[in-house]
């Protein structure tokens, strides 16, 4: 297992984390690098979400400690985490659903005041995602599971994060929008911005990642870089959805 | 007031009032998904600050308005952060059960402030009408039009244009998404709290101004217009709250129209469980739509009970037995049948609340069907006082499940909500079918409890009379519990859409808990009618509802000795510490708070 390096944006140490009685993470450490995308792998209620949720504060480890550029997370609130510079793509992408498309993407600079600069980013985001011009006054609930998705890393983008973290950004899209998704998130990650991704599907998120972990029932059992565990055998292994890979 | 027109303006300026209070429910129900039973209070509240603004102070009209919203604002503000916020992290009841308790703490206050007699609130406008069509209309009625309208544009471009307004219109859609976004959602709570009082209060002043008249009881039925107004137009909707109290106003309007004054209740609460029980998105919500409510972790969750041995049981019961041989005073006789009486209706409670998770806020009901049944039964057919009593009993039984059964598959708070609904229902049918309960002269001249030919007068015999009932009861209840019935209940509880997917019949199980429950609730009611000899509408009231509340969560939901233990403290201790009768209502609602606080699990413990 890597230790965390000094360069890194991100890190979760030793880690343990309970829902009620049940625990959720053992020891677990994941760091995330400067500039990096770093991608969690594991099968279905193996704590992935659960690690998304100990990052952006929703849930608090029993110990451990989680540090965003040095300094510890734990005591801080969920808008305070926001504010340090971390945005967030959740899992079922949650989006404000009665709100219009507009109105979603602009909540993503809700911790920010200068209004010049968001009106700016919003045109940005609108190069970067084409498809929503014409859709901004349409209520958000209303679009399909793709153009979601697009309203949900737009809306990540606008707070100027120096980090993302995502969710199976790709769960149940259509494999054009799979591709799409994935080359964005390369764009995203070239203008600077780490990232951390959780995922199922192993054969995507290597493609993309430059570092993965392996969580198996809340331990980490696999890490490395994504060259190296793409040619490992045990990533074929059953709880990946091997067959997908193989 | 003749004309249809002028109903019709009556329906839409009472409309008005009630969206001041709706929207305020609405706004914290989407952020929080909480029905704030305190609404009310604030109204009460806004209504003698007012007083004390124009007959005190002598402000001018628009000072009153802001002083009033200004004052009652801050009352919001108080109750969010001091009752409610530390209470984000409890079981979804738990705010819910406190804002209960805010609202008997406020209501209190201010009846012991003001003395529980109304006082006169002036309008301070120019009594003139002015001729609109075949109806007329007045300054005050102008000014509640402008009002209301007024607020709804501002919280329009509030909730629309500025950066809070986003915020919360975002947490009320998607929470943890919102946090995600970096709002702060105790500064949305804040703010929805504060605006919500702010409309509130000033809905109180001018309901106050509208009928010249003030007194406590407004603030329940405030409350109640209020949720009636917001689950009509759709729980948690701002428009749709609007909507749902002018279409409450007409409703009541038309109906005082056609059937007079003592029914304008009875419409509003038949509107509101017609739409819990065919539209409970209430009238506007898509189809599709999933209630807003959360399906799980609504009730305080299973703690470890307390482990009373059996010996001990024996030993309390035996000492509580022979206790009217030891030299005792009827003083203390006379308190202890109080107590055996609210035993039973808490045992009723904790049955349905804490086993099948029906939290009931409307129980007193069942002991008013049982008191006039047995009441009547004995005075009207000569039915022996004992048989009636059981009588009582069966019809509570059979009344009440029917009467509940068709909000069975409400969850959560929607349950409450129409609980509390029929239990008005039930008091106003007292009220109104006066062929068969006297109407509101009440049922005078009921006979004394008697056994076998024998009267039961002094206080000795009426003491063993109902303890031994209550014994009995609690046995049944016991064994009940114990059993593979029991067991279904609580997975019931813990987990309808589970218990169902094991095959079990909800409704069948509710049902089952409702009849016990109805029947215990009613043998009470029953022996309370021939114990008092005189009985009207008002004699089993919602306080009665919330006192067993409290009283089954004293003792720990679903526990069947609590109820009982429960049940003498909250009457024995007042007594004990002879506490003045004003105070007691107020310390039954610290109680509930200080429970729902630091040991939402009861004394012994939720099973
Ligand atoms: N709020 C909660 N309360 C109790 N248990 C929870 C809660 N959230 C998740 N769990 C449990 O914790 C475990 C890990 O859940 P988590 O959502 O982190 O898994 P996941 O890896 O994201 O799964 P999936 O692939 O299905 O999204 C699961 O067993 C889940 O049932
Ligand atoms: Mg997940």
């Amino acid at each position: 297992m890597t230790n965390s390096p000094p360069d890194a944006l991100l890190a979760l140490t030793n880690v343990n984390t309970f829902y009620g009685q049940a625990q959720v993470h053992f020891d677990l450490s994941i760091s995330v690098p400067r500039g990096h995308i770093v991608c969690l792998l594991g099968g279905n209620a193996s704590g992935k979400s659960t690690t998304m949720k100990i990052i952006l504060g929703l849930v608090k480890p029993r110990s451990g400690d989680v540090t965003f550029d040095g300094a510890s997370l734990l005591g801080l609130t969920t808008p305070q985490i926001v504010r340090r510079g971390i945005a967030s793509v959740p899992e079922a992408r949650r989006l404000f659903a009665d709100m219009t498309v507009r109105e979603n993407i602009l909540m993503g600079a809700f911790v920010r005041d200068d209004r010049e600069a968001i009106a700016q980013d919003l045109d940005k985001m609108l190069t970067l995602f084409p498809k929503l011009g014409q859709r901004l006054s349409q209520r958000a609930g209303s679009l399909s599971g793709g153009e979601q998705q697009m309203v949900a890393m737009a809306r990540a983008l606008m707070s100027r994060p120096r980090m993302i973290v995502m969710d199976e950004p790709t769960m149940g899209l259509s494999p054009l929008y799979v591709d799409r998704v994935l080359e964005l998130i390369r764009t995203i990650n070239r203008e600077g911005v780490s990232v951390f991704m959780v995922e199922q599907n192993a054969s995507l998120a290597l493609e993309i990642a430059h570092e993965a972990y392996v969580l198996q029932t809340g331990k980490i059992v696999l890490s490395g870089s994504a060259r190296a565990l793409k040619d490992d055998p045990r990533i074929r292994d059953a709880y990946l959805g091997g067959s997908e890979a193989a | 007031m003749s004309s249809w027109l002028d109903y019709t303006i009556n329906g839409l300026i009472v409309g008005n009032v009630y969206a001041l209070v709706a929207v305020g429910l609405a706004l914290i129900f989407g952020v929080s998904r909480l029905i704030n039973f305190a609404q009310g209070s604030i109204y009460l509240v806004g209504a003698y600050i007012g007083w004390v603004a124009v007959v005190q102070l002598h402000t001018p009209l628009p000072l009153t308005i802001i002083v009033v919203a200004v004052a009652a604002a801050l009352v919001g503000l108080i109750i969010e952060r001091f009752g409610l916020r530390p209470l984000q992290n409890s079981v979804r009841i738990a705010p819910l059960l406190a804002t209960i308790g805010i609202s008997f703490v406020l209501d209190q206050l201010v009846m012991l402030t003001f003395s529980p007699n109304p006082r006169a609130l002036p309008s301070q406008l120019p009594d003139v009408r002015f001729q609109i069509g075949g109806g007329t209309i007045g300054p005050l009625d102008l000014l509640i039009a402008g009002v209301g309208i007024t607020s709804a544009l501002l919280l329009f471009v509030f909730l629309r244009y500025s950066k809070l307004g986003w915020a919360i219109r975002a947490t009320a859609q998607d929470r943890d998404a919102a946090m995600q976004m970096g709002v702060d959602v105790n500064r949305v709570n804040q703010a929805v709290f504060g605006i919500a009082a702010a409309l509130g209060g000033v809905s109180g002043l001018l309901v106050g101004m509208y009928y010249n008249q003030i007194d406590t009881a407004m603030s329940l039925q405030a409350t109640l217009k209020g949720v009636v107004a917001e689950v009509v137009g759709g729980a948690g909707n701002v428009p749709g709250a609007v909507i749902g109290s002018l279409l409450l106003g007409l409703v009541e309007s038309y109906g005082v129209a056609v059937f007079g004054t003592s029914y304008r209740n009875l419409f509003a609460f038949l509107l509101l469980v017609v739409v819990l029980v065919l539209r409970p998105n209430g009238l506007f919500a898509s189809a599709r739509q999933a209630p807003p409510e959360p399906l799980t972790g609504t009730f305080i969750a299973p703690s470890r009970p307390v482990r009373i041995p059996r010996w001990a049981l024996l030993v309390a019961t035996g000492i509580f037995a022979i206790l009217p041989l030891l030299p005792v005073s009827f003083y203390v006789l006379q308190t202890l049948i109080n107590a055996w009486l609210l035993g039973m209706l808490a045992l009723s409670l904790t049955l349905v609340a804490g086993t099948i998770g029906q939290v009931s806020l409307g129980h007193a009901a069942l002991l008013a069907i049982g008191a006039y049944t047995s009441a009547l039964l004995s005075l009207t057919f000569a039915v022996p006082v004992g048989l009636a009593i059981i009588g009582g009993g069966l019809m509570s039984a059979a009344l009440g499940t029917a009467l509940i059964s068709p909000s069975f598959r409400l969850r959560g708070h929607y349950v409450s909500i129409a609980t509390l609904a029929i239990g008005e229902i039930v008091s106003l049918v007292i009220l109104n079918w006066e062929s068969v309960t006297r109407g509101p002269i009440g049922i005078s001249g009921i006979p004394p409890l008697s056994l076998a030919g024998y009267e039961l007068v002094s206080p000795i015999s009426i003491y063993c009379f109902s303890f031994i009932v209550m014994v009995v009861l609690a046995l049944l209840q016991g064994r009940l519990l114990g059993s593979h019935l029991g067991r279904s209940f609580r997975a019931i509880r813990d987990d309808d859409i589970a218990a169902r997917a094991y095959g079990l019949s909800l409704n069948r199980y509710k049902s089952l808990a409702f009849i016990f429950g109805g029947f215990a609730a009613g043998v009470s009611g029953g022996i309370a009618a021939h114990l008092y000899s005189y009985i009207n509408h008002e004699t089993f009231n919602t306080q009665q509802s919330i006192l067993a509340l409290t009283v089954v969560i004293l003792g720990g939901l679903g526990n069947v000795v609590g109820a009982i233990v429960g049940a003498v403290a909250l009457v024995g201790l007042p007594e004990v510490f002879r506490i003045a009768a004003e105070y007691r209502i107020l310390i039954y609602g610290i109680v509930l708070l200080l429970l729902v606080r630091f040991r939402p699990q009861g004394l012994l413990g939720t099973m």
